[in-house]
């Protein structure tokens, strides 16, 4: 419909939805994106939590740990939005859209991490916190530059080449989607993949890593 | 400590504490913020905006103020116009108290703007309607956390 101008790097466009200015698009890139988003937000819904047995060393004895329902319950929910945001973030074709997917995927991860009340993983949601909230400056930031320097958000224009995209708006995003996507390290660390109920996880990875490989986009072409 | 660590041992030490990870990050953030400084001069604003707004200290309605007249064609810019075939229809529209409030008092603008019946603003909701979706979603997955967090001991 508006001829996607960089062919070379997002592909040819492949599906055009319109809300207004905000013109969502499918590349074969970012369809491959959406579809790997989207399976696993049906995994994070079909999925049942693991109900874990620690064997004491050296003896007879186990303990089975609890899944508590509410806490099941909350972090499916928050494992679902944060995929509809990874979704929306995949496939949104204007920048200051993009980054409030963005932040909102930030969000939804601090919900997953945040339910639990292991004191580890409440210090490392803590610390995640912090750098999410501290991430929506320069992501915001990178959004207002792109629109104050070239009047435009969208990345039909954007991506044209005919409009300069000063270096620092693109370093202001790269930087604000890297606190918001910095979920995994916290969570290698906390070992929330080995607390009950780990499957809802696995979506603060998937959204952190594509999140990275839709900014990688945007930069090279804007 | 160890002396003759190699320099990668060193940095994933560093970065295997999760306390560190902050600090690592608001250093980055400083350089980039410093970056960014220092080539502010040199970025040129453009003046041809898509959003672009005129501020009328005069007008009732100040900050908020598009112009226009109710159920007309108000010229509202939007980047792909055959988008929004509506735009501009309803901007200055008022209801009677909004409209009375406006009448009475220069320094409403803010409150009419914010209260059902008042201003819309067909940037925000028509040509940018999507952006409106996610940011109120934001507010309902953090108000999600904070209530869950909240009620959760009793």
């Amino acid at each position: 419909m508006f001829n996607l101008p960089t062919t070379n790097i997002g592909g040819p466009e492949l599906f055009v939805l319109e809300f207004g200015d905000i013109v969502t698009y499918f590349s074969p890139y970012t369809a491959a994106l959406f579809v790997f988003a989207l399976i696993f937000t049906v995994l994070a819904i079909v999925s049942r939590p693991e109900r874990q047995v620690d064997f004491a060393f050296g003896g007879d004895a186990y303990y089975t740990k609890v899944v508590d329902p509410d806490l099941l319950r909350f972090q499916r929910f928050m494992a679902i939005a944060c995929g509809l945001a990874t979704l929306g973030a995949m496939v949104t074709g204007d920048v200051f859209n993009f980054t409030l997917f963005a932040s909102m995927v930030g969000i939804t991860n601090i919900g997953i991490v945040a339910a639990y009340r292991n004191r580890h993983v409440l210090n490392a949601a803590f610390q995640y916190g912090i750098v999410a909230m501290l991430a929506s400056i320069p992501l915001f930031g990178g959004a207002a530059i792109v629109l104050a320097s070239t009047g435009t958000l969208s990345m039909w224009e954007l991506f044209g080449g005919a409009m300069a995209v000063p270096l620092i708006a693109k370093a202001f995003l790269v930087l604000g989607v890297m606190g918001e996507g910095m979920a995994p390290f916290y969570i290698a660390k906390a070992e929330i993949t080995r607390a009950q109920g780990a499957p809802f996880i696995l979506m603060v990875h998937v959204s952190s890593l594509l999140l990275f490989l839709r900014v990688t986009e945007i930069v090279i072409s804007m | 400590m160890t002396p003759n660590r190699s320099i990668i041992t060193r940095i994933s030490v560093i970065i295997s504490r999760v306390e560190n990870l902050t600090a690592l990050y608001a250093l980055l953030a400083i350089v980039v913020v410093v970056l960014g400084l220092v080539s502010l001069p040199f970025i040129a604003y453009q003046n041809d905006q898509l959003y672009e707004k005129t501020l009328d200290p005069e007008s009732t309605l100040d900050p908020y103020d598009r112009g226009g007249v109710p159920f007309g064609t108000t010229p509202v810019k939007a980047q792909y116009p055959e988008n929004s075939p509506y735009a501009g229809y309803v901007t200055a529209y008022l209801t009677p108290f909004s409209q009375w409030l406006a009448d009475t008092t220069h320094h409403m603008g803010t409150t009419i703007v914010a209260h059902p019946g008042g201003i819309i603003d067909e940037i925000l909701y028509n040509t940018r309607g999507l952006d409106t979706v996610v940011e109120t979603s934001i507010l309902f997955v953090a108000f999600g956390i904070a209530s869950y967090l909240f009620r959760r001991d009793s």
